[in-house]
């Protein structure tokens, strides 16, 4: 296991490696002087630049400037915007926590819905049920997010008038940023009107929760019946039955953890997509999350903003894949041992 | 009193133009204590049959039979519930791929708890759980594996074929079943493993007088283990009899062939000639022949064998043929 999670970190490393070199190179692609793209000092003056390409090492090899940029990176420095004029790291650290709580809501009710949903069609296999459960899957995969997120809006917040349309809370509430995710601030707030924000933040959440998770949870859907019936078609069900257990213990001690392991390892792969997802919903209920300023920042040609954006959402991509990779190693003990041959 | 007695059980497998009988009227009776060979090629249904006496068969495939007793209950008469719970208690059966049917993710102690008769267990519910590992570490001595602790902790990949074939005899041994069906035990196992696993289902037939239902397609492995046997050819019934009988003196000519393909140390064979073989090879589901399946192939094949022949019983030697070779005998 700890061999497992020493190459999962070392793969982690590298990939960082290869992000930043993408970003750094970007800088030179980026219409414009390479130094302001990726400084983003856009009105500096002509001895500030002076310093700042001493700093960045401009006049050296290659090499050399990719390294004080990732000395730079690592000092939290990723520059300023060239929109705001406030730096980047700042922007990344307020915007970034929105993103994490609606993409991790989304993903666990994509998972608490998807992946039950998609057992019980496994198990109706071929009947009524199951066949309802694929319509459903195949109906909520083809709808487009843009589309739902504004007929979500049309139908749940102006006509019927349940939920909120945009933000993240009302803007009665006054609640310190400690952590930045919404919720656990909320709780670890000493506002008298706790419950009542906790509640408001909770409403605010729901729709655009709703309209990240719908298409993860048909794929989910989707991989855990295959997952299911594959697993219900192997030797060792057969030999559970011969047993004698009965159906309902084959399905709860054997059958189910043999499904989540081969639906988690697409978890990992789906979370990039929810991502996307995301970000285009940002957009939609105004959620002040990192997709939404990205997207921005690539209508202003921001372009400091895209590249520190660009290695921080991927950087959290990869952490929620290690993160899933893990989970999946200690359900399964065949991924622990390492592999020799075969 | 018989302990098992199948008559005509048929399989079917309901296509959209006709229905393909995998398994066509077979007979199969065992006597307590008995250790019966199944023997055919590949293909030829054993598995199956096997795989329908302990109700373990996909939805796909319908099974039928005049009459099928265990232990002078009839069967048949009882709904699905009712069988599956006697059969699963007296009947237990083992697989090939023993690794393939331990579940890959439960630890081998896990699995062995869970199929620990629950009213063996005596006592209140906090001490149940104990119990329970003491009967698991008890089986696990009973098939010869002494190094429990290690065992139990493992996962079904970390062992050898062997032991996971050890493991799931004694998971079949939990509820102590009258009757053990072992589906080709020892495939793909190395000689010394196949003895072992043969001398572990011998002793537990001597000790506990447990029936042992032996299916496997090699006829000479299966005659140092067997008292009687049973040979099927297609999804057909061929001879029944005891072990010397279906050695010594088929009836049949296809047990006829399958005992001369065997070399044998005793008998002089003159270097590089070839061994005696039935012509063509086992015909495919979809394409089974009418009557005797065997016809195709039989050296004594005439036209009455277009229709399945009866079967005929020489002194509880029986033989499904028109012509059996008993006359070449004498």
């Amino acid at each position: 296991m700890l061999i497992f999670t020493l190459r999962r970190f070392s793969l982690f490393f590298f990939t960082l490696l290869l992000l930043t070199m993408l970003s750094f190179s970007l800088s030179f692609l980026f219409p414009g002087e390479q130094l302001i793209n990726l400084t983003g000092q856009i009105s500096a003056s002509p001895e500030q630049l002076a310093v700042l390409a001493n700093e960045y090492q401009h006049h050296s090899g290659l090499l050399g400037q990719y390294i004080s940029y990732l000395k730079h990176l690592f000092q939290g420095d990723m520059g300023y915007s060239m929109t705001s004029h406030l730096p980047i790291s700042n922007e990344v650290l307020n915007r970034l926590p929105a993103t994490v709580e609606l993409a991790s809501v989304a993903l666990l009710v994509a998972m608490f819905v998807g992946i039950p949903v998609g057992f019980c069609a496994a198990i109706y296999h071929r009947k009524a049920a199951d066949n309802l459960i694929l319509t459903i899957a195949m109906i909520g995969y083809s709808i487009p997010v843009f589309w739902l997120g504004i007929l979500a809006i049309l139908v749940f917040s102006i006509q019927l008038g349940w939920l909120p349309s945009s933000g993240q809370i009302s803007l009665l509430f006054e609640i310190k940023h400690i952590t930045g995710l919404q919720l656990i601030d909320i709780i670890l707030s000493d506002s008298p009107y706790k419950w009542q924000a906790f509640q408001d933040a909770t409403r605010h959440l729901i729709l655009p929760v709703i309209v990240v998770a719908l298409a993860p949870a048909t794929i989910f859907m989707r991989l855990a019946r295959s997952a299911m019936l594959e697993v219900l078609d192997t030797h060792y069900i057969k030999a559970a039955k011969a047993k004698g257990l009965t159906f309902s213990q084959i399905i709860y001690r054997h059958a189910m953890r043999n499904a989540i392991i081969k639906v988690i390892r697409d978890i990992g792969l789906q979370f990039a997509n929810l991502i996307t997802i995301a970000m285009v919903t940002e957009v939609i209920f105004s959620w002040p999350g990192i997709g939404s300023w990205l997207i921005e920042s690539i209508y202003q040609r921001d372009y400091t903003a895209i590249q520190g954006g660009l290695i921080v959402l991927s950087s959290f991509i990869f952490i929620v894949h290690i993160i899933i990779d893990l989970v999946y190693a200690a359900l399964n003990p065949l991924a622990r041992e390492p592999r020799h041959g075969t | 009193m018989n302990l098992i007695d199948i008559r005509n059980l048929s399989i079917k497998l309901q296509t959209s133009t006709k229905p393909i009988f995998a398994v066509d009227r077979v007979n199969l009776t065992m006597k307590e204590g008995e250790v019966r060979g199944l023997v055919g090629e590949s293909g030829s249904g054993k598995s199956l049959l096997a795989q329908a006496i302990v109700g373990v068969l996909d939805e796909k495939w319908q099974v039928d039979a005049d009459r099928f007793h265990w232990r002078g209950n009839d069967l048949m008469r009882l709904s699905a519930e009712e069988r599956k719970a006697i059969i699963s208690k007296d009947v237990a059966m083992i697989f090939q791929e023993p690794m393939a049917c331990l579940d890959p993710t439960t630890t081998i102690g896990e699995q062995l708890e869970e199929a620990v008769d629950v009213e063996q267990l005596t006592g209140y519910f906090w001490q149940k759980r104990q119990q329970r590992k003491l009967a698991a570490i008890n089986l696990l001595h009973k098939v010869g594996i002494k190094q429990h602790e290690v065992c139990v902790k493992s996962f079904p990949h970390q062992l050898t074929d062997a032991l996971c074939q050890r493991v799931m005899i004694a998971m079949a041994l939990a509820r102590r079943p009258m009757l053990l069906i072992a589906d080709e035990p020892t495939a793909a196992m190395e000689s010394t493993n196949q003895g072992q696993i043969f001398r572990l289902l011998a002793s537990l037939n001597q000790l506990k007088n447990m029936s042992i239902l032996l299916i496997s397609h090699d006829l000479e492995n299966v005659t140092h283990w067997t008292n009687t046997i049973t040979v099927m050819y297609s999804g057909q019934f061929v001879e029944a009899g005891t072990t010397e009988q279906i050695f010594n003196q088929p009836y049949h000519p296809y047990t006829r062939a399958l005992v001369d393909s065997s070399p044998k140390a005793s008998r002089m064979i003159p270097n590089k000639s070839r061994l005696m073989t039935l012509p063509g090879s086992i015909p495919t589901l979809q394409h089974l022949p009418i009557g005797c399946r065997l016809g195709p192939r039989c050296p004594r094949a005439q036209q009455k064998c277009v229709h399945a022949p009866k079967i005929k019983n020489f002194h509880s030697h029986q033989v499904s043929c028109h012509f059996p070779l008993k006359d070449n005998y004498s």
